[in-house]
């Protein structure tokens, strides 16, 4: 895959520096999809496999190249076919179908210094200045020791005694419709690293008679997340939510699962059914001092048959075998958080010591302490490694680049909102000069069409114009002259009886009364 | 003595993600030609990204291209560290005798990644972005010593509500120290005097060394710059990147001698996560925000904007002339055939006018031998 290019003679010199250039070629589909891969990363198993699809099709459309050349002619044809379509205005942009750019991408490895590499830390101090927040869903039946484990997880003493959910004898039971969402806010600060914290509890989950309808608040509540930062992002001014803990999308759920050894509940199956897809579902056997060690494992491996059979999705911290920079320890690290998924745990804020004097906190017993802070009693340190210390940040970027926008796709299309693929184009200049250029000729035959179409009506006026005050002329020229001619014929005809009369006056009939007038006025 | 929940292990998270994912960045070169701007993204990254090889497939589609926007992609690693750069070239810039617009592709360059941006964000399915939104753009000044030449000012000015737009002086091994600071003062005036917003490195209050560091950069701007791929023995056995004259070599990464460190310091070790986080944050906000509130050639399609494009290639409006031309010429022609068809129907009409005239006279010749006659036998 490597080939060593002669020409950078500058580089070739020093050993350790290997020269890739790599143009995208079709033959090369290994490396496209290597190249794809590392890209993709982020993006769940759906997505990377459409880019091998695209990379697939891309190569097909390589292979009929021929087409693709009749295509490019057949672009001009369907300008000048869809000319009339300009004077639509409901398509301001024709699209034109211009082949895929040929884009480059060089590859090198740089030997001297040059400082890019610090981009990691440029991320790490302005983290560090703005700061985290993370939202948690903490979801399960009351007792299970929710408050509790929240409180042991922050270290912090976020379940006031006084918000206990603990009824008193004489009170009769709250009674409430359906479940409840209550959001308690916390910043907890170590070392100058802040974090927002945003626990959204749900009292009453699985607490009816019929619980049928206990997931839809839940539900709701993750959905408004996601509505409300879809309103943000389509807003027209965004830029003052500048701050990093505006984003209220729930990063991480921790759903409770009863201690009762068999497995999981047709409700746990169904809610965990209706959110694995919006929310990275984290499940915990709560209470697990209740089990002995068998008991656990036995009690995990149902869980996760039932998990499995129901194709619930859960989270799961990825391991990349290509990447040479994770190293083992850390490979064995997250493997190891994953064998032991779903964690079962014991929480207590309450400090007891132990018989070898350590202060521990656990839970006492008379057969023992359990230690909540001890790996062999518990998997509570592994629920602190996977949801704090190691993947925190991954929880918000799965939520954000996975949940969030497979959210936001299903709702964009449900709107109506059509896919447009063109605009996801590679920029290329050349093909931009294409494209405008056949913009131009659009316009510029839509321009000569018209100017034509103006010109010749206006000639044609003109034309008519003349024509009509030609015909005018000659008509009344032809009226007056036959009027003319009249006249001179009436003229010619009255002079040649008035010369008959005086050649010939007796034959005047007409002047005898003249003259008997003139002879009686005399 | 209870354990810490781990909140400090955040940014190592941060951290080793960004690690994994890489960054990207894109670099816009502005100038006229022959300001070393090729020569300074080559010294910038240590290596040839740009050379004659890399252009020749480029043409290859057979356009006869005029392109005013050339493009190189890199990935280029360093310590492990995967950066995907893309670089903007714009030949053609400030060559023609009459520059007026000639920073319209470039400005158009930059409207056009926003914008394809802002609708690629905007589709139901958007995890293939491609994104060339400028982070930084390096406007080359020519090492006059004089000032700023009105092309300069203008094109600035275009550039600085859009982009991070950080000027520099090229070439200043032609220009001696004392002549630098000359001439740096006269830029700075200008850029005051004209209210040209360039990029500024935020000053962190809460870190003293850092803070230091972004007040050395903002005196030093507009940083005076040598570029060389050439390497010379210094003579203490050291190969150094500099130009060689026969007076003494002029170092690239020399701080008595050049900026270039500065420089490399603010676009890519300290702050290259603020010019990409600026240019979202800030100068692509700013565009969609004016593109939204406009609504001019924009017509929301179910939320979806679809832009009119805009067509500023000048042989397109010379071709449109031509036409226009070609068009008031033939109705020149036809309004002269026009003019004569009318003098012709003048000419006829006196014609026929005489002629009417003519009878007319015969009319009243008649007319009056008649009259004449009639008084004759009358007095008979």
């Amino acid at each position: 895959m490597l080939d060593p290019l002669p020409a950078e003679s500058n580089i070739s010199t020093t050993s350790a520096t290997t020269t890739v250039e790599s143009t995208i070629k079709k033959e090369d589909q290994d490396d496209i999809k290597s190249i794809k891969k590392d890209q993709d990363q982020q993006l769940n198993e759906q997505v990377k496999k459409e880019n091998v699809d695209e990379v697939e099709r891309k190569a097909g459309e390589e292979k009929a190249e021929e087409e693709e050349e009749e295509e490019g002619l057949g672009i001009k044809q369907e300008h000048i076919n869809g000319n009339h379509n300009i004077n639509n205005k409901q398509q301001p942009t024709p699209t034109i179908n211009l082949p895929t750019p040929d884009i480059k991408i060089l590859k090198k490895k740089l030997n001297g210094y040059v400082g890019f590499a610090n981009l990691p830390k440029q991320w790490h101090r302005r983290s560090v200045k703005e700061g985290f927040n993370f939202n948690l869903l903490v979801v399960g039946e009351t007792g299970l020791g929710k408050s509790t484990l929240i409180n042991t997880l922050f270290n912090k003493d976020l379940y006031s005694s006084s918000s206990s959910t603990v009824i008193n004898g004489n009170e009769s039971p709250k009674r409430r419709d359906n479940v409840e969402i209550k959001s308690i806010q916390t910043t907890i600060e170590e070392n100058g690293v802040k974090l927002h914290l945003n626990i959204i509890d749900t009292p009453g989950f699985a607490d009816q008679i019929n619980n049928e309808d206990s997931w839809i608040p839940i539900v709701d509540e993750i959905n408004s997340r996601f509505d409300s930062y879809l309103e943000f992002e389509n807003r027209i001014d965004r830029t003052n939510s500048n701050n990093s803990y505006f984003d209220e999308r729930i990063h991480a759920l921790l759903y409770f699962i009863e201690p009762t050894g068999h497995s999981l509940k047709p409700l746990d199956i169904e809610f965990l059914l209706k959110v694995h897809k919006k929310v990275n579902i984290i499940p915990i056997i709560a209470k697990s001092d209740t089990l002995i060690e068998d008991e656990i494992l036995e009690f995990k491996q149902r869980i996760l048959k039932d998990i499995e059979l129901n194709q619930i999705e859960i989270f799961k911290p990825k391991i990349h075998n290509q990447d040479q920079d994770q190293d083992h320890d850390d490979k064995n690290f997250i493997q190891n958080l994953i064998d032991n998924i779903p964690f079962a745990i014991v929480g207590s804020t309450n400090q007891i010591q132990t018989i070898d004097g350590r202060i521990v906190r656990g839970r006492q017993y008379p057969w023992g302490i359990i230690e909540v802070d001890n790996s062999d009693h518990n998997d509570f340190i592994k629920l602190r490694d996977l949801l704090i210390r190691n993947f925190l940040i991954e929880l918000k970027e799965k939520t954000s680049k996975e949940l969030y926008e497979n959210y936001r796709t299903n709702k964009l299309i449900k709107l109506g909102i059509i896919q447009d693929d063109s605009v996801f184009r590679e920029f290329d200049p050349n093909l931009k000069q294409q494209e405008e250029k056949a913009l131009h000729e659009i316009k510029l035959q839509k321009l000569e069409a018209d100017m034509k179409q103006i010109f010749q009506q206006k000639v044609s006026e003109k034309e008519k114009k003349l024509q009509k005050s030609e015909a005018e002329l000659f008509a009344r020229h032809k009226e007056v002259k036959e009027k003319l001619l009249k006249q001179i014929k009436q003229l010619e005809e009255k002079k040649k009886q008035l010369e008959n009369q005086r050649l010939n006056p007796q034959s005047n009939i007409e002047s005898q009364p003249q003259k008997t007038r003139k002879g009686f006025l005399r | 003595m209870t354990e810490p929940v781990g909140i400090t292990s955040l940014p190592n998270q941060r951290y080793k993600l960004v690690t994994k994912q890489g960054g990207e960045f894109t670099l816009l070169v502005a100038g006229e030609s022959g300001l070393g701007k090729t020569t300074f993204i080559n010294t910038l990254f240590q290596t040839t990204l740009k050379s004659p090889i890399d252009n020749r497939g480029r043409h290859k589609r057979g356009i006869h291209s005029t392109t005013e926007i050339e493009i190189i992609r890199a990935e280029l690693e360093e310590k492990n560290f995967k950066l995907r750069t893309n670089l903007i070239d714009t030949p053609g810039f400030g060559d023609n005798i009459n520059n007026k617009n000639s920073w319209q592709p470039i400005i158009d360059f930059i409207d056009d990644q926003h914008d394809s941006f802002m609708r690629q964000e905007q589709q139901p399915l958007r995890h293939t972005k491609h994104d060339l939104r400028v982070h930084a753009c390096l406007y080359f000044i020519r090492p006059t010593g004089h000032s700023l030449k009105p092309l300069d000012i203008e094109t600035m000015k275009k550039l600085s509500t859009r982009v991070n737009l950080i000027p520099v002086i090229a070439k200043a091994d032609t220009l001696s120290p004392n002549e630098i600071s000359e001439f740096k003062n006269r830029i700075r005036a200008v850029i005051e005097a004209q209210e040209i917003r360039i990029y500024t490195p935020p000053i962190d209050l809460d870190d003293e060394a850092s803070a230091d560091h972004s007040k050395q950069l903002i005196e030093s701007m507009p940083f005076a710059i040598i570029g060389s791929e050439q390497e010379y023995d210094n003579g203490k056995g050291e190969l150094i990147r500099g130009r060689k004259y026969p007076w003494g070599i002029a170092e690239v990464e020399n701080e008595s001698h050049s900026d270039f460190r500065k420089l490399r310091s603010l676009l890519l070790r300290t702050n290259l996560l603020d010019l990409i986080i600026s240019t979202q944050k800030l100068h692509f906000e700013t565009y969609r925000t004016l593109r939204m509130e406009s609504g001019e050639n924009t017509e929301t399609n179910n939320g979806v904007t679809t832009t009119a494009r805009k067509l500023h290639n000048p042989k397109f409006k010379e071709e449109e002339n031509a036409l226009k031309k070609f068009f008031t010429d033939q109705v020149k022609a036809e309004e002269q055939r026009f003019r004569q068809w009318e003098q012709n129907i003048v000419n006829e009409r006196n014609r026929l006018n005489t002629d009417l005239d003519e009878i007319q006279q015969k009319v009243k010749a008649l007319d009056e031998q008649v009259k004449a006659l009639q008084l004759k036998s009358n007095k008979r």
